[in-house]
């Protein structure tokens, strides 16, 4: 009798739980307000939110103190997961947040020139030229210089005007770097 | 004395119980300390510190340095918290942590179900021994359960309602459901450990980008406040008695488990010490353990008589009336006698 009660105390509470929030359920975009990127080696956003835990040892790890957590201001959904404000300190390209994941929502990539270039998409950068100070004629270069990976991801032309190439990964040390305020390049992300 | 199956018996083991969730939580403190010290190693820049930051700095090294001679990668042996950790190589995951991502990701990602692979096999073993002995949550809930003690000294109210404890299962189930319906590790956010663990860390390491420490205290250190004050206002121990998808977990685990406490009725004197601390409001005095139990071995430091003992056996013995050196036994005993010389 009393496990009787207790399973139709569990249906009905399963049931609550599948009619009341239906609005969860919508399909999954950038709700947080703030543009942001996944550590390098992420899933895609919806898998991503799906397989991370909440351990928070990506952050343990970083020795850049890049990755931070969202709090409950941005949505339960992406509550405590992991996530990079370029602007504020950007991935350094380490590569330990994916060693240490045990859950595999950043997946490991081994920390040579081909995986990084091939196997990182945390976004791409892009240059707004009409804040660019090398396209206002005043040379700069700065994005250039901040690039780990120089000629493959970015390089610069006339006057260090900087062209973003398609081996860009989006660890966004051009943004933090830029001396422009607001920062005349940014990384667009891309959430697979 | 009874003699069968029995393994040892110590009284002192609620004192190293509490020597392990201490270490536990003092680890917990440390290690955002640690990555800290590691992130100044990294920066290469011991001079541009500040003065706290150079504090830090020091005690570190000071702490660390007999151990390790390249602090910057070396310490990355241990990191992360109850929830999920590395320990030197080895990764160790909550079966909860492991059972909501199958829920939230609708499939089985072996890698990381694997590593709660040795937390589920001791808690089929031991039971819910993850409650008593380490978990860190558990450490400020007893410590809030002697909070509510001396407050009742005080002649303030403090709550000891009784509450169902099946409850426990419904949030479970509905924090499961959620997560696959939300496609989010839902259950990470209300289950205390993995609060405190991540909550530290945040309070410490993520003082904000302005590297002020101490003040990045998030949203689950708010729910963990609140349900110290559930514990000390509404039911002793309450969340993790009839709340805690985790312990639901733990005790469906912990169900046949194979180390039981027991009572020894030829030496029970029925004083009912061990139902009075017995945090998980059980009933050992009439041999009600069931799979609620966290060894804890809380009941076997203040029994007067040294009436537990620790048991191999998957099923609890039934009632087996008072004990011994109790006074209804005694009286039980002296009208048979009556009865058989009349």
């Amino acid at each position: 009798m009393k496990r009787r009660q207790f399973l139709a105390d569990l249906i009905y509470g399963a049931t609550l739980a599948v009619t009341l929030p239906a609005s969860i359920t919508e399909a999954r975009v950038n709700t947080t307000g703030i543009r942001y990127l996944r550590p390098p080696g992420a899933l895609p956003e919806d898998e991503f939110q799906s397989q991370c835990i909440r351990c928070g040892q990506c952050g343990e790890v970083c020795p850049n103190r890049c990755i931070t957590y969202f709090g409950l201001a941005n949505g339960t959904d992406v509550l405590d997961t992991p996530f990079i404000v370029p602007r504020e300190q950007a991935c350094i390209l380490c590569m330990k947040c994916g060693e240490v994941c045990p859950s595999g929502a950043i997946q490991p990539i081994k920390k040579t020139f081909e995986d990084i270039v091939g196997k990182v998409k945390m976004g791409k950068a892009r240059v707004d030229e009409t804040l660019c100070l090398s396209f206002q004629g005043k040379t700069c270069g700065v994005c250039y210089r901040a690039c780990k990976l120089q000629d493959v991801a970015i390089r610069i032309g006339m006057l260090e005007q900087p062209h973003v190439l398609d081996g860009c990964v989006g660890c966004g040390l051009c943004e933090r770097s830029c001396i422009q305020i607001p920062q005349a390049i940014r990384i667009i992300p891309d959430y697979g | 004395m009874s003699s069968t199956n029995r393994i040892f018996h110590i009284r002192h083991l609620n004192k190293l119980r509490w020597l392990t969730l201490t270490l536990v939580f003092l680890v917990l403190l440390l290690l955002p300390f640690l990555h800290l010290y590691q992130t100044y190693i990294a920066a290469h820049a011991y001079d541009l510190l500040s003065p706290g930051e150079k504090q830090i700095y020091d005690f570190m090294e000071m702490l660390t340095s007999p151990f390790v001679s390249d602090a910057e990668t070396q310490l990355d042996a241990v990191k992360g918290n109850t929830w999920s950790g590395t320990l030197f190589g080895l990764q160790l995951s909550d079966p909860l942590a492991a059972v909501t991502q199958m829920a939230a990701a609708m499939k089985i990602y072996w890698p990381f179900v694997l590593t709660a692979l040795i937390p589920v096999v001791l808690t089929v073993l031991l039971g819910r021994f993850y409650c008593g002995w380490i978990c860190p949550a558990t450490f400020l809930y007893e410590l809030n359960s002697n909070l509510a003690v001396m407050l009742h000294k005080l002649g303030l109210h403090t709550g000891n309602r009784h509450l169902d404890r099946r409850f426990k299962y419904v949030v479970l189930a509905v924090g499961l459901v959620l997560s696959a319906i939300s496609g989010a590790v839902l259950t990470a956010a209300i289950y205390p450990p993995a609060i405190i663990g991540r909550e530290i860390y945040y309070g410490i390491a993520l003082g904000g980008y302005s590297h002020v420490v101490l003040g990045g205290f998030g949203a689950g250190a708010v729910f963990f406040f609140a349900t110290l004050l559930f514990d000390l206002f509404v039911a002793r121990r309450g969340f993790c008695r009839y709340l805690c998808p985790g312990g639901a977990l733990y005790s469906l685990l912990g169900r046949y488990r194979l180390l039981r406490i027991q009572r020894v009725v030829e030496d029970c004197n029925d004083c009912a010490k061990c139902n009075a601390i017995c945090e998980f409001g059980l009933d050992p005095l009439r041999d009600d353990f069931g799979q609620e139990c966290n060894n804890c071995s809380a009941c076997i430091a203040i029994c007067p008589t040294d009436a537990f003992a620790f048991k191999f056996s998957i099923k609890d013995q039934p009632y087996q009336g008072p004990g011994h050196l109790g006074r209804i036994y005694k009286r039980d005993q002296a009208v048979t006698a009556e009865d058989g010389n009349v």
